[in-house]
């Protein structure tokens, strides 16, 4: 047999779920040391075929090829056997396990029958060193951020010395520098010879990274253009079916009385002796969105608890419409007009296991329109979550009757900004709203928000984003190490500059960034 | 039909039921080695035996004896379905409650304390007020006891296990310690000693409802008719209602509960009471029957096997208080066979090997279950298959799309 020119090779590849096709006749080749970009929106078919090729779906029709030959890939040890390995797009992490421990799993080296983590420890540090992929080897994994689990995921891959590497969705969470970093370590990769499959759906990675990219569109082969040939135009209208606008359509703010304050706020680090939300204090009015900008672990996430109620904060005082809310349940906060779309959807957003119209309600149940004398109003329930999901597109295979589980991401999390939306709220806490979205459902999700600010909210967004952050918020504050480093136009800063802020290397006077 | 096998809960019922036919195809396998190994037996009387497990309380043959069989294998239900529903409504909130055999200790001290210590007797409708009356002490001290793990679950994050087994004994004990400082309610006069009088002294009983006329010679009372309203009333609170809304996301989400503004902790309290109070209420009953007697003495050194039995039961019931007493009383048509397996040379204890291989293939429900969707699928796909091959084989379209071929405005 003639030696191929591609490592890998997916011919004619189908797999149906139910009723539907996830994937329809898929083909896709991947050149020996090129980086391929998989580009898709949501529910497009890109994570099912590469769990074909991983392993963990068996194509109802299809055949993959290595260098020509034709093999077969029952379940993921078949993958590992042929070099290929995958970052998964949900981490695929044992959460009380340290971050050594789930790298090495599966792959331990032992003697008689102890586990020898000294070779791996060395080889991990090296890996981590080379590739700049920080990590604390021996911190649980469930006690660091989404960004270094990531890159735990990302070193297990490495780790493996796989020679085709699919990384799914890698740069969700990662920060620009980070990014920027990845994307280095991937064109080291393949100049070392390594070939990758690079699922995304940010037009500006592929064209920055990727030598070709291949586009599906509801589960069906769109096509495959070199990079270098095409614009992100054409990439996004292959995408989607049809022209996207890129920037976010809104007017000038026009901000009214405070909604949210929050004064002198801290929250003790879970990690550190630290505070990991110290000293903030800021104003949210109506009709603003105001951004809180900064890289992953530096007290956003807390700073979104605290506000929302899930962590307590330990001293400050928030304050929603000139009420002190700080020692309030979340169900008060709720019922006092806060929205909550939370960064973590599966854990916090929906209840997996419920169906989509048990999630609909999740923040409304206790409304007479939905409950009578303790009893759910079935019928009113079901008719609610239909209109919802009609009025925000969410796609599912059953309707408002599929679980929440069956449903891909980007569906999930439109089910959970419709249920926020609805919510008669004056506050709209978003952290990460369009985090792992694609274009389409990131217009949508942005055009949502800006519609419920020039209703008159207050809109605090909290995200990692850079073109989210920029395009989306009337006015952006960075936050370094739990405090705020100084406030920023949109309008007039750019991502430099940012980004300056967000490493800590600038900072405003504390008084001027919080008065105005 | 097709679409009959899709729905979820027909696949439950069908792969419990698989689970059982599994469980005793096993346990017939084993009683076919025990006829060969056994000299006195032949691989007939395993046969024989299959027969009479699988007749239950119909094996006896006689007419008489399986009306009062019947009779009493709905009575010794009642509190196993008791113990299975307590157990059920715990696992929908996300707990394992392997306490209902304290909190079933608890509600027999209750009960008994109320039943025997009030002497109703020549008043029967007296005696049906004390009867309940009983009944609410015995939900009441439940409810409490079995809200104990839930409290150090809820607030400390205890491991809710840790604290039933603890809780547990200290039941037994509790027991023990309570009847023996009570010599009023010993039973001297039957010539016997370590047991409690029964009900049928103070009129206190349980009341029969004519049950009794219809299944001559058993034990049975209206305490299946207790238990069938609660287990639909369970079944309602859990489906139809914002409460078992509630207590359903914790079990399932206890994060994403919280984020919507629920209550996780008072719901996991509330959810453990219930519970404990569900199998209070199935030790009162069966010891409020007047025939039943309490060996008191000797409780601190064993747990009653209704709480532990009742695990079993939510398993193979799926959690579903309906399913459950289906299953509980499938249980006890099991052992009511086993208890006369002895005709065919066997241990009675068969009865309950056989219960436990159902019980271990319940643990493969889930897997039955993908069996049955693989296997509806399969005739679909099929279908599509061979007409997909027909249109490939027409046109040969092995090469792989062209780089341009699909790109499209």
């Amino acid at each position: 047999m003639s030696e191929s020119p591609y490592i890998i090779e997916m011919r004619h590849i189908t797999k149906i779920f139910g009723s539907n096709r996830a994937n329809d006749d898929i083909t896709l080749q991947l050149k020996k040391g090129e980086i391929h970009a998989l580009l898709g929106e949501n529910g497009a078919g890109k994570s099912t075929l590469m769990s074909v090729l991983f392993g963990l779906y068996d194509p109802d029709e299809g055949e993959i090829y290595k260098n020509g030959e034709k093999v077969t890939i029952k379940d993921p040890n078949d993958a590992t056997a042929l070099g290929i390995g995958m970052v998964h797009q949900h981490f695929k992490l044992v959460e009380c396990f340290s971050v050594l421990d789930n790298i090495i799993l599966g792959e331990e080296d032992t003697r008689m029958g102890f586990l020898q983590k000294k070779k791996a420890r060395e080889k991990v540090k090296a890996l981590s060193e080379k590739y700049g992929l920080f990590v604390d080897t021996d911190a649980l994994i469930e006690d660091i951020t989404v960004g270094m689990q990531q890159r735990a995921e990302i070193l297990k891959m490495l780790y493996r010395d796989n020679e085709i590497l699919i990384f799914d969705e890698p740069t969700a969470v990662l920060t620009p520098q980070e990014i920027e970093e990845l994307m280095q370590i991937m064109r080291n990769l393949a100049a070392e010879g390594k070939s990758i499959l690079f699922i995304t759906h940010k037009l500006n990675e592929i064209m920055e990274v990727a030598d070709r990219c291949s586009v599906l569109r509801k589960g069906k082969y769109i096509g495959t253009v070199n990079v270098a040939d095409t614009t992100k135009e054409e990439l996004s209208e292959m995408m989607v079916g049809h022209m996207v606008k890129f920037a976010v359509d809104k007017d000038e703010a026009k901000p009214g009385k405070p909604v949210l304050e929050i004064k002198n706020l801290c929250v003790k680090s879970k990690s550190s002796h630290k505070n990991a939300v110290n000293d903030v204090t800021l104003t949210v009015r109506e009709g603003e969105i105001v951004c809180i900008a900064g890289i992953d672990g530096n007290g956003q996430t807390e700073l979104g608890y605290a506000v929302t109620g899930l962590e307590k904060a330990d001293s400050g005082s928030i304050i929603l419409n000139g009420e002190d809310i700080t020692k309030k349940n979340i169900r008060y906060r709720c019922e006092h007009g806060m929205s909550h779309i939370p960064e973590d959807r599966h854990k916090h957003g929906l209840i997996l296991d419920f169906t989509l119209r048990e999630n609909m309600v999740l923040r409304r149940y206790l409304e007479p329109d939905f409950q009578k004398n303790g009893f759910i109003k079935f019928k009113e329930v079901r008719e609610y979550a239909q209109k919802l999901t009609e009025e925000f597109d969410v796609r599912s295979s059953d309707g408002v009757d599929s679980t929440a589980r069956s449903m891909s991401g980007g569906n999930q999390q439109k089910a959970i900004v419709a249920r926020e939306l609805d919510h008669e709220h004056k506050l709209l806490v978003a952290i990460q709203p369009t985090r792992g979205l694609d274009v389409g459902a990131i217009e949508f999700i942005h055009s949502q928000i800006v519609k419920k600010r020039d209703e008159g909210a207050a809109v605090l967004l909290i995200s990692l984003e850079l073109d989210e952050i920029m395009s989306l918020s009337d006015r952006i504050l960075v936050m370094y190490e739990g405090e705020i480093m100084g406030q920023l136009d949109p309008k007039t800063t750019n991502i430099k500059e940012m980004g300056l802020y967000m490493a800590g290397a600038k900072r405003d006077s504390v008084k001027e960034a919080q008065d105005e | 039909m097709n679409n009959f096998f899709k729905k979820e809960g027909v696949k439950s019922v069908v792969s419990s039921i698989l689970c059982i036919l599994a469980g005793i195809l096993l346990g017939f396998i084993i009683m076919v080695v025990l006829a060969l190994v056994n000299d006195r037996t032949t691989i007939a009387d395993a046969f024989k035996g299959l027969g009479i497990l699988l007749a239950g309380p119909f094996s006896s043959g006689n007419a008489a004896y399986i009306v009062t069989n019947v009779g009493d294998m709905i009575f010794y239900a009642a509190p196993l379905i008791m113990t299975g529903l307590s157990v059920a409504i715990a696992y929908k909130t996300g707990l394992f409650n392997i306490g209902a055999a304290g909190q079933f200790y608890m509600g027999t001290l209750a009960a008994l304390m109320v039943a025997l210590n009030i002497n109703t007797s020549g008043s029967p409708a007296l005696g049906v007020l004390v009867w309940i009356l009983a009944l609410l002490a015995a939900m009441a001290a439940g409810m409490l006891w079995g809200a104990i793990p839930g409290f150090f679950k809820a607030v400390f994050n205890v491991n809710e296990v840790i604290v039933c087994i603890m809780t547990n004994w200290i039941s037994a004990n509790v027991v023990t310690w309570v009847f023996t400082n009570m010599p009023d309610l010993i039973n001297r006069g039957a010539g016997k000693s370590g047991y409690l009088i029964t009900t049928a002294m103070t009129g206190n009983g349980t009341p029969k409802l004519g049950l009794d006329q219809i299944f001559k010679g058993s034990y049975i009372d209206m305490g299946i008719i207790v238990v069938l309203i609660l287990a639909v009333l369970i079944y309602v609170i859990l489906n139809k209602t914002v409460f078992g809304y509630e207590l359903r996301a914790c079990g399932s989400n206890k994060y994403g509960a919280r984020c919507a503004g629920m209550n996780e902790k008072r719901n996991i309290i509330m959810s453990m009471a219930i519970a404990g109070g569900l199998a209070a209420i199935g030790g009162a009953l069966y010891y409020l029957n007047p025939g039943i007697e309490l060996k008191f003495d000797t409780a601190y050194s064993q747990l009653p096997s209704y709480g532990f039995n009742g695990i079993p039961v939510a398993l193979l019931g799926s959690n579903n208080p309906i399913a459950v007493i289906f299953v509980g009383i499938f249980i006890r048509f099991l052992s009511m066979g086993g208890d006369q397996l002895t005709s065919a040379g066997f241990n009675k204890y068969i009865a309950d090997i056989i219960v436990a291989l159902i019980i271990y293939f319940a643990g493969f429900s889930m897997f039955f279950k993908g069996f049955l969707s693989k296997l509806s699928k399969k005739k679909t796909v099929d279908s599509d298959l061979t007409k997909k091959a027909d249109i490939q084989s027409a046109g040969d379209k092995t090469d792989a799309p062209a780089e341009s071929e699909g790109k499209e405005a």
